[in-house]
């Protein structure tokens, strides 16, 4: 059997789709989260059955790309049942979707979800009249604590034996002007509202959206993430991380050491220095950097983002954001998949299809590659910058968002078409389930380990064999003059770049064995930010906006990089 | 003279019209705003995007949008 799973944005669907897959798919509250197409089996009561979770759509008609892809799987896929989702505080507006849905005069099944919070707002919905109206079932639910799935599983199951399920035959007009007539008739009938003095969320909603009030508390909101990131990130690495390595690993490492006569077998397994951060040793630094030094930051990273997400802050931001970034150029939803790119590049470029403009990708694309260095990356310059002043930190991230803001003014000049308006959805307010919040948790962290963690090591290990062979030091001399005299930088980072540019959060790691000065740090690490992306986002974004598009961004990138590099290593040769 | 979205008072209004295309209509529509729908407009960022509250859930209008969406107040 086949199931598809509907809806308008942000109703809930994949905290479902979680339920009847037993949790493998990623929700968070925010309209656009499945973008991509979600698919995967389920079970209940002896019926096994194959779902599909379709992204969020408004409207069967609808032009943005995720709404194209679903209209097209409801139309033409080849399936059994629809279960549709439907948010109880704006039953009006889902209704519009369903009443569509119910023109196809396809099997569905309704579940109306959210209705704690609704009822909490003083909306009360009668859901037996709803049924008698529209002819199909109705079934009101709680996704997040599983209230009314027993009643989904018995349906499914009654689905699955008999076959059959009622079809809808009421009229169903085709403008959407007359089906907003029908949808107010419906809700005169099934809907009241009863006024309700606002609960403590409807008055931080408030208070967070009222300008006056609001800008402030998303530079605070900003502010104390990154500081929480970090406080998090360094806590685990000083009171858990380090001293594990140190005080259990490193003796056992260096026993083994010991046994080992063989010189060459040493010198590929320890390299020439076997301290973590001081040599390439892919036994000791190859396991220090990903699980030491990057993965606490990975995990407080997606920790706060995750409990932004499901509370509902981020489309917010994006509102209260939308008049500054307006004027570099940036549609207000843009700050979206930026924010998803501090994490990593790739969920970020795939977050890139909620703007629909050609040109809204091309600049947010742009800029994510350029100053939003992932997270593995920023752990490591601050780990490398933390033995100095913290305003170091501080002047590296600076220079790196105020050259951000200049690339997007110059973007929005180049680039042609036009950048879309904000047109958004601005959901209330959720208390996050710990359970959902810390499942993804989970998911973004395995991501890490099966991506990232096996490329740190094999990068490290690379550059290990170069450097043992002295082919780093053939090829660093041949550079040294271009890069030492212009940049500031070191010689060695030629080949740095070569490993980079396969995985970007590795190359900042490479350049903690050579020992270099604070200017030499500050001025490499910014242009191992900006000079390329990792293969990987690369061949994503092409995917999105081409490959002429793609090498004209790169070319920008490339050239951007360079001059603003050359531009912070004058300053700190001055002032250094 | 006309009101727009953009610089009509904060409270209730009905959309009179929506001076744009096909496409704007179309988006506009399935989120409940169309000639003749009664709005909320609830916070206003200047010159920036606009809440309003449609049925019961709140959406944010960017500026050029906003201007496009004529209104009178509805008493």
């Amino acid at each position: 059997m086949r199931l598809i799973l509907t809806g308008n944005p942000n109703v809930g669907k994949s905290v479902v789709f979680s339920y009847l897959t037993g949790y493998t798919a990623i929700s968070s509250n925010y309209p656009g989260t499945t973008v991509s197409i979600l698919s995967g089996k389920g079970k209940i009561g002896g019926v096994d059955f194959d779902i599909v979770d379709i992204p969020g759509a408004y409207s069967l008609d609808g032009e943005s790309v995720a709404e194209k892809v679903a209209s097209k799987i409801i139309k033409e896929g080849d399936y059994d049942l629809i279960i549709n989702i439907m948010d109880a505080n704006n039953l009006e507006r889902n209704l519009l979707f369903a009443l569509e849905l119910l023109s196809l005069k396809k099997p569905v099944i309704f579940l109306v979800n959210k209705c704690d919070i609704a009822r909490n707002r003083g909306v009360n919905i009668d859901f037996e009249k709803l049924e008698k109206i529209l002819k199909v079932r109705v079934i009101p639910i709680i996704a997040t604590i599983g209230w009314g799935f027993d009643v989904l599983d018995n349906e499914i199951k009654k689905f699955y034996v008999s076959k059959k399920i009622d079809l809808c035959d009421l009229d169903i007009p085709e403008s959407n002007i007359e089906k907003w007539k029908l949808i107010g008739d419906i809700i005169s009938k099934v809907q009241k509202i009863e006024h309700k003095h606002p609960n403590f969320l409807e008055k931080l909603e408030l208070i967070t959206t009222t300008p006056k009030t609001a800008i402030p508390f998303a530079f605070i909101v900003i502010a104390f993430s990154f500081y929480l990131i970090r406080f998090i990130g360094e806590g685990l690495i000083n009171t858990i991380f380090d001293p594990l390595f140190n005080n259990y690993y490193m003796p056992f490492i260096e026993k083994i050491m010991g046994y080992i006569k063989n010189d060459t077998l040493k010198m590929i397994l320890f390299s020439k220095n076997h301290i973590p951060l001081e040599g390439f040793s892919i036994i000791t630094t190859g396991l220090y950097v990903p699980f030491v030094v990057v993965l606490p930051y990975v995990f407080a990273f997606y920790l706060v983002l995750g409990f932004l997400e499901d509370i509902g802050y981020l489309p917010r931001l994006s509102v209260i954001l939308d008049k500054f970034s307006h004027k570099i150029g940036l549609h207000g939803y843009s700050s979206i998949p930026l924010i998803m790119g501090l994490g990593c590049k790739v969920p970020g470029i795939f977050s890139l299809r909620i703007l629909e403009t050609n040109k809204d990708k091309i600049i947010a694309g742009s800029l994510m590659f350029l100053v939003a260095p992932c997270i593995p990356q920023t752990a490591m310059i601050i780990s490398v910058l933390s033995k100095y002043d913290l305003a170091y930190t501080f002047i590296f991230f600076a220079y790196l968002f105020s050259v951000g803001i200049l690339a997007s003014f110059l973007l929005n000049k180049i680039v042609k078409g036009i950048s879309s308006d904000l047109f958004v959805e601005v959901p209330p307010y959720h208390i996050p389930v710990l359970k959902n919040m810390f499942f993804k948790l989970k998911l973004r962290i395995f991501e890490f380990l099966k991506d990232a963690v096996p490329a740190i090591v094999g990068g490290i290990f690379f550059i290990n064999i170069l450097d043992i062979l002295n082919i780093l030091e053939k090829i660093s001399n041949f550079f040294a003059p271009f890069f030492k005299n212009i940049f500031l930088l070191p010689p060695e980072i030629s080949s740095i770049m070569a490993v980079g540019f396969l995985k970007k959060d590795v190359s900042i790691t490479l350049l903690t064995p050579f020992n270099l000065g604070l200017k030499e740090i500050l001025v490499s690490s910014f242009f191992l930010v900006t000079y390329l992306p990792c293969l990987a986002s690369i061949l994503i974004l092409r995917k999105e906006i081409g490959t002429l598009t793609m090498s004209y961004v790169l070319a920008f990138n490339f050239t951007i990089s360079l001059f603003f590099t050359f531009i912070f290593s004058s300053i700190l040769k001055i002032f250094i | 003279m006309e009101k727009n979205l953009l610089n009509a008072p904060i409270g209730k209004l009905k959309v009179k019209r929506i001076s744009g295309g096909e496409n704007l209509f179309k988006k506009l529509s399935v989120m409940g705003i169309y000639e003749g729908s009664v709005i909320e407009k609830k916070i206003s960022y200047g010159s920036g995007p606009v809440i309003v509250k449609v049925g019961n859930s709140d959406i944010a209008i960017g500026r050029g949008m906003s201007a496009k969406i004529i209104v009178e107040e509805e008493r």
